[in-house]
């Protein structure tokens, strides 16, 4: 048990005040911080390994063949424009088809919803979908599209995507509304405006750096999706840019080349995942660059 | 000054109420929050509202735009009339109303945008102007807030960028932009510094020359400078009505006068 407060008068001790007890705290608090750096050079030094074995394995195959040259069969040159396409088409027509549906979700979430049990329902339905593995995702659409269509498809691909895109807007958009300030809504209300202007002309304006930023992250995450395009686009070794024929991506390349026995394809690998850090990374600081400038902007 | 204008004979006010309560009960759910309130808020003057926390001025104040019907479960039942029509009933168009009977908050909202468009936002809700004519009528209420020097270099930059006091201002030229013929004010100098809160005030006393406001206040001080008329508020009653001069001089209720030497709240 601890000491009674009643042994210490109030005034006791000067600068020695606390005792023994003050000198524990301050090796404890100096314990605790170095414990805390250390977890933070473990962190930066896991993150910058990646970087540096990415770089000097991968660097070595980016040329201009790389980017203009679909993939080809091993020993034959190639590059990876079928899957830099690919992966540029499939994410984008998510995001697009992602986008409004999500955001448009989020708004009903946050700001016409009565708390009801079918709000609670899409919310918690919404959060189950961020949570499902990927992979899910994927049988998903080959059982209601792949399969029905009888082939695999960049479309089918693009809509696994979508599926992992949307939840993460939707959240997104929920949380960013909920941080407008109650009294900025009804200053707009109280000049006469209608609901619909001030969620789009005051709360949508205020959020939209949030949003901006959660949609710009949910676009990095399903950039380097593999498994939900496995069973979906497939991945497909000639240049393609039809919807409706398998598609390759630079993920589902990567996993294919990686595994293989040939070097010319293992280059390939490493260049890709470059490829998919590079703009992952630029996504991120593209996302915190938008989100520190629009931040600062409101007050 | 031009204070009052009195019937000294039976002091009351002479002039038609710019709005008037009658018998106003409001629950928040179950909680009955104001009872039986009957008060006048007469034309070109400053009506002040004091009283503790939660003794319901500020809610009386949300009612007369029909703020609460943001909220559910929030239900106000008597009359308050305005231009001749009840405003609490339920057929009345509230975004009209809101344009009549404006609104200034405790905290400044400027909304996320420049410092123009935060006050064509709520004129172009109610009317069509043309560019020149909005220039002007953006120009015109910045001198009447005494913001248009500061700002007039600026008027597309962001309104976050103005100080709080400048904020303030600007929310009370977005406010009468719309033209209101009421303006409320809850607590409007709570969040600023002296020097700010001494140009609202003696901005309300310009504007009332055109506007009938209506204020809300914690500072008994700004009451007594501001306001032509005072009444006092006690859980959710109407405790007492006069003018500033006799409500701070010589109220006629214990409550009244317990509250305004300090002996609570």
């Amino acid at each position: 048990m601890m000491a009674s407060p009643k042994s210490q008068s109030i005034d006791a001790g000067g600068w020695q005040r606390g005792g023994a007890q003050a000198v524990r705290r301050r090796l404890v608090e100096r314990f605790v911080s170095l414990l805390c750096n250390l977890a933070t050079v473990i962190v930066l030094f896991v993150l910058f390994s990646i970087l540096w074995t990415l770089v000097t394995r991968g660097a070595g195959g980016l040329s201009l063949p790389t980017f203009l040259h679909s993939t080809a069969a091993p020993g034959s040159g190639g590059g990876l424009a079928n899957a830099i396409i690919g992966s540029c088409e499939q994410t984008g027509l998510a995001a697009l088809i992602g986008t409004p549906i999500g955001m448009m979700a989020g708004i009903y979430l946050s700001e016409f919803a009565q708390d009801g049990r079918i709000v609670s329902l899409v919310r918690f339905v919404s959060d189950m979908l961020l949570s499902v593995p990927s992979i899910l995702v994927g049988l998903f659409i080959y059982l209601i599209f792949v399969e029905p269509a009888g082939h695999f498809s960049g479309m089918a691909g693009t809509l696994a995507l979508a599926v992992l895109f949307i939840p993460i807007v939707v959240r997104t958009t929920e949380d960013m509304l909920r941080l407008v300030p109650r009294a900025m809504r009804e200053a707009a209300y109280a000049l006469g405006a209608p609901g619909w202007r001030v969620i789009l002309n005051v709360c949508l304006r205020s959020a939209r750096g949030g949003i901006m930023t959660g949609i710009l992250l949910a676009l990095a995450r399903i950039s380097g999706e593999t498994a939900p395009l496995l069973f979906t686009s497939l991945g497909n070794l000639n240049w393609s840019t039809s919807l409706n024929a398998p598609m390759a991506s630079l993920p589902v390349t990567i996993y294919q080349y990686a595994g293989s026995a040939y070097d010319d394809w293992v280059q390939m690998a490493w260049t890709g995942a470059l490829l998919i850090t590079v703009a992952v990374l630029a996504t991120n600081i593209l996302a915190r660059w938008w989100l520190t400038r629009n931040g600062s902007a409101q007050q | 000054m031009n204070k009052i204008i009195m019937d000294d004979t039976t002091g009351r006010d002479t002039l038609q109420p710019a709005l008037a309560i009658r018998n106003l009960n409001f629950w928040y759910g179950s909680n009955h929050a104001l009872k039986d309130i009957s008060l006048d808020f007469p034309i070109h003057q400053v009506t002040g509202m004091i009283g503790p926390s939660g003794c319901g001025k500020s809610t009386l104040l949300r009612i007369l735009n029909r703020m609460y019907d943001l909220y559910p479960g929030q239900r106000a039942t008597g009359e308050v009339l305005f231009d001749e029509r009840n405003i609490l009933s339920p057929g009345l168009d509230v975004n009209v109303l809101r344009s009549r009977i404006g609104m200034v908050f405790q905290k400044p909202t400027p909304f996320p945008m420049s410092i123009y468009d935060n006050i064509a936002f709520g004129v172009r809700l109610h009317e069509r102007l043309s560019r020149t004519e909005m220039d002007q009528r953006v120009e015109g209420v910045l001198r009447r807030v005494a913001l248009w020097n500061e700002v007039k270099d600026r008027l597309n930059a962001s309104a976050a960028a103005l100080s709080g006091g400048q904020q303030q201002r600007l929310c009370i030229a977005r406010t009468i932009a719309t033209r209101p013929e009421v303006i409320l004010l809850d607590e409007p100098t709570s969040a600023l510094d002296p020097i700010s809160t001494a140009r609202i005030e003696e901005l309300l006393d310009e504007l009332k020359q055109e506007f009938s406001i209506a204020i809300v206040t914690h500072n008994l001080q700004q009451a007594a400078r501001c306001a032509d008329r005072v009444a006092f508020f006690y859980m959710g009653e109407l405790v007492e009505v006069d003018t500033a001069d006799k409500m701070f001089t010589a109220p006629h209720a214990k409550r009244t006068q317990d509250y305004i030497t300090g002996r609570f709240g």
